[in-house]
């Protein structure tokens, strides 16, 4: 083949930046050049956007008068040589390829090569989609179960430092821990406090059983041992490391292990006392309002707050907030008017200025 | 992406018993799971070199075999160079 010719990969815009569709293109048989204008099926659009093609004639290097025979043998010489997988450290071997591979879709085939020459479809027709080839993989270490030491075998024995250095770089390859894997997981607030058992689905479809400990902390991040990704040889599996996210509950807010919730109580059950009912993360308790409460009063459920690290609970504080009825009463009203005690009660006496 | 053996048959085009074949040669060597054997894009891309290589390069069995031998060497020791190479 013309060895000349096969230098020139013709794939970007001549210099000066003359437009594609002004440039003439290699008549298919003659050799004669045609404006690409003129060629059948021809489309402006098309034309900007395609890369340039070469006549696959010339890609294969041989002449349209070629046998089937010959375009066979010329593309298997080329392709052996260009294969991306039998030339790993070649970049553009992918792309030599894909032209000859190509050239050899539209011309190997007998009905295409036909319609080829008679025009009917240009040299872009026969475009390979893209794919991904094995070195791909190999090269980036994903193909390393099939990669194959005995290629340097012979330096192993050896007692020097490039041996020394191929025997770490083997080692730490063969029995590499597999690597750990990240998920959020969304927990309840009560759930948080209290523990729960909860099942992450992995997008994988896979489903992983978590263990969440009481008391647990917003960003706070598990760790399950071995249930990452697969490690190679002796090396053990990789971590999951779950992100912690604690939905908050409206009710209640958390210090440190203790637990804060505002409670109302009616007017009555402020100045009276009673017994209501509060929930907690273990579910409501019955607490006493003592007799004579206000709007601000804090009660103590003792131990109802998230585990101290070292034993023992926090506690639940309860803030209590008067709450008149929704509707206005008249006989309250009544009261409070014939209440002279009440007017004389000055509530901000220390917030006067 | 983890692939059965029907899906990796649905992607790569290859013909169970020629699948069968590659495995029993090692060309191919899937996870073995409970289930079965799975496979992945690795896979995938491997078979697609083995089809070029006997459909149109014209390479019969005994010579894919070597083909494949002598590229997994080159890979490890690619791979080794690159190791080396990053640890100096």
């Amino acid at each position: 083949m013309d060895q000349g010719a096969a230098e020139v990969w013709l794939t970007r815009l001549p210099a000066g930046g003359v437009p594609l569709a002004s440039i003439p293109l290699h008549d298919r048989r003659s050799g004669s050049c045609r404006r690409l204008e003129d060629r059948k099926g021809f489309r402006p659009d098309k034309a900007y956007t395609e890369q340039f093609v070469r006549n696959p004639y010339e890609v294969l290097g041989v002449e349209p008068t070629a046998t089937a025979a010959e375009i066979q043998k010329a593309y298997r010489k080329l392709a052996k040589k260009l294969h991306p997988d039998l030339n790993p450290g070649d970049k553009s071997a992918e792309e030599k390829f894909k032209e000859v591979s190509g050239a050899y879709d539209l011309l190997g085939d007998a009905d295409k090569r036909k319609r080829f020459d008679g025009g009917e479809i240009d040299e872009s027709g026969a475009e390979r989609p893209q794919h991904q080839y094995y070195r791909d993989f190999a090269s980036s270490g994903r193909g390393h179960s099939y990669s194959d030491s005995s290629g340097y075998a012979d330096f192993m024995g050896e007692d020097d430092a490039f041996a020394e250095l191929l025997r770490r770089s083997q080692e730490a390859r063969a029995n590499r821990r597999g690597q750990d894997v990240h998920y959020t997981l969304p927990v309840a607030f009560m759930d948080s406090i209290t523990g729960a058992e909860t099942r992450l689905t992995l997008p994988d479809g896979g489903v992983l059983d978590v263990n969440i400990p009481p008391g647990l902390v917003d960003g706070q991040i598990l760790r399950l041992k071995g249930k990452g990704a697969p490690g190679a040889g002796k090396g053990g599996p990789g971590d999951a490391l779950i992100e912690v996210e604690v939905i908050p509950d409206p009710r209640f807010s958390r210090k440190g292990d203790d637990l804060l919730i505002e409670l109302p109580v009616s007017l009555s059950e402020a100045v009276l006392g009673g017994k209501i009912r509060v929930p907690t993360p273990t579910g409501a308790v019955t607490m006493s309002v003592p007799k004579g409460s206000n709007t601000g009063t804090t009660l103590r459920l003792k131990g109802k707050g998230a585990p101290h690290k070292g034993g023992g609970h926090g506690d639940e504080y309860v803030k209590l907030k008067i709450v008149l009825p929704r509707i206005p009463d008249p006989d309250l009203e009544a009261f409070v008017q014939g209440w002279d005690k009440g007017k004389s009660f000055d509530p901000r006496e220390d917030v006067r200025s | 992406m983890i692939m059965t053996r029907e899906q990796f048959i649905a992607t790569s085009g290859v013909r169970v018993q020629t699948l069968e074949f590659w495995i029993e040669q090692e060309w191919l060597i899937p996870d073995q799971t409970p289930t079965g054997p799975t496979f992945t894009e690795v896979e995938v891309a491997r078979a697609r070199l083995i089809q070029d290589l006997t459909s149109n390069l014209g390479v019969n069995e005994e010579g894919v075999d070597i083909i494949l031998h002598l590229m997994d060497q080159i890979h490890g020791l690619r791979r080794a160079l690159l190791e080396v190479h990053d640890s100096m």
